[in-house]
């Protein structure tokens, strides 16, 4: 414990009202000095605020809203916006959730230490007590609620609206998920510890539990909404990639022949010409591929006849490999459904998955 | 018999095409060229085409090594057999079977 005089505390108390942080008090030793008023008068231990007795320079004071919010002047760590002081001895155990003020922290173990033969006079009242700690169970839920839009506003560095969002949600659907348990912990240790709780205590759960149900249930819709721009966080720009380069070169079908006539009539094809696309081989060096036309990011090629031999099957390799390079996909347009079904069973038996297959007929 | 004759004359060209490297001739060129060939056989009168496709399996032997091969398998590679049995669904599901035996 540590004693500090009174022009201490006054400046302490002035310097908090400024700037709401107090001085950590320092030892010989260089280590923080904390205080805490609160004792067992049965062994002496640490309590929580509230429970056992409070112990400093004038005579014990019955535990109240006021003197959980205000800072005490031994109580250096303490600003305007904290939370009550912990307690050093004995160390609450912490809560499944996220919710590490909640009712737990004065625990039905801290509040069996009571003294049953305690003065009346250091009794709170009971309903006081009730709806103060309700209203710091709300207090609790909103601070961590805009203390975590703020930190989402203010601490990314991209601070794009998209990042903004993302932020936003990121917390918001942390605090969705964690309102079941936290709920359900909060009230079973309630339950638990009812015959013991003060009524502060229950008023405090009370209230973090309605705070976190509202902020869950009621702007559900609208949270919803935000919280699917989580899935921003997946999406990665397109990457744009230059159209491909086609090429055309000369045809030396007999141009009055039907299926030269079949070739030319294909969609973005040029009469006597056939466009390609450049084929970049495992060495570097460049070769053309030849198709009969093209429709935005369709290359067609149109087949009089379907042929099983090597050849054609390493036609077919060279086109899809072409098509993967230039991030197309290949058409075979056929005349017949017999020629359909020819090519369908060709690719497939060739594992090829960029070419599909359509009849066209003449 | 005519088909023999035409058989060699058919044989000679496909082998060209198909064992012609890439720098003497574009495959994409030599494939375009089979497939039309492939349509104009499947056009033919079914029983040419028959004694055609028999008279293939014949002169394969006048030829060696990988062209040997090319030309025993013309009629497999042009669907030859497939367009003989067009009319009969049976048949058509028995070369159906081979080829993917084959495969």
């Amino acid at each position: 414990m540590v004693q500090i005089s009174g022009s201490s505390e006054r400046n302490a108390f002035s310097r908090w009202l400024r700037t709401g942080k107090v001085p950590s008090a320092r030892g010989p030793d260089g280590l923080e000095l904390k205080f805490n008023p609160w004792h067992d008068p049965a062994d002496g231990r640490f309590t929580f605020a509230g429970a056992g007795r409070r112990e400093g320079s004038s005579e014990a004071h019955a535990p109240s809203a006021r003197n959980d919010r205000a800072p005490s002047a031994g109580n250096r760590d303490t600003s305007r916006t904290s939370t009550p002081p912990k307690a050093e001895v004995p160390r609450a155990r912490p809560l499944a959730g996220n919710d590490r003020k909640s009712v737990e922290r004065r625990s039905a173990k801290a509040q069996s230490t009571r003294i049953p033969g305690l003065r009346p006079d250091d009794q709170p009242n009971p309903v006081a007590e009730f709806v103060g700690g309700v209203g710091q169970g709300l207090y609790d839920v909103g601070e961590e609620t805009v203390a975590g839009v703020r930190a989402a506003l203010t601490t990314n560095p991209v601070t794009t609206v998209r990042d903004a969002g993302r932020g936003i949600a990121s917390m918001i659907d942390t605090a969705i998920a964690a309102e079941d348990t936290p709920a359900r912990v909060q009230i079973s240790c309630a339950a638990d510890a009812a015959t013991n709780a003060s009524a502060r205590d229950i008023g405090r759960a009370t209230g973090s539990v309605a705070g976190n149900v509202a902020l869950a249930v009621a702007p559900g819709a609208a949270l919803s909404k935000v919280s699917a721009l989580r899935s921003l966080r997946i999406a990665r720009p397109r990457t744009t990639y230059d159209p491909p380069q086609i090429g055309w070169v000369k045809e030396t079908l007999k141009p009055d022949e039907p299926w030269t006539a079949y070739n030319d009539s294909a969609t973005g094809a040029r009469p006597g010409q056939a466009p390609t696309l450049m084929r970049t081989m495992p060495d570097g060096s460049k070769r053309p591929v030849k198709f009969d036309g093209r429709q935005g990011e369709y290359v067609i090629d149109r087949k009089w006849g379907v042929r099983d031999a090597p050849h054609a099957r390493a036609q077919l390799l060279r086109q899809s490999q072409v098509l993967a390079q230039h991030r197309l996909i290949g058409t075979w347009e056929v005349p017949t459904p017999v020629q359909r079904a020819k090519a369908v069973k060709l690719l497939k038996k060739m594992k090829v998955t960029n070419i599909k297959v359509r009849v066209i007929k003449p | 018999m005519i088909a023999i004759p035409v058989a060699r004359i058919i044989a000679r060209f496909v082998v060209f095409a198909d064992l012609t490297g890439e720098d003497l001739l574009d495959p994409d060129v030599a494939v375009e060229m089979m497939e039309v060939l492939g349509a104009q056989l499947e056009a033919l009168e079914k029983g040419f085409l028959r004694e055609l496709v028999d008279a293939f399996a014949v002169i394969a032997a006048e030829y060696s090594g990988e062209a040997q091969e090319v030309v025993r398998n013309i009629a497999h590679s042009f669907y030859l057999e497939e367009a003989l049995a067009a009319d009969d669904p049976v048949r058509l599901a028995e070369l159906e079977a081979l080829r993917d035996a084959r495969d």
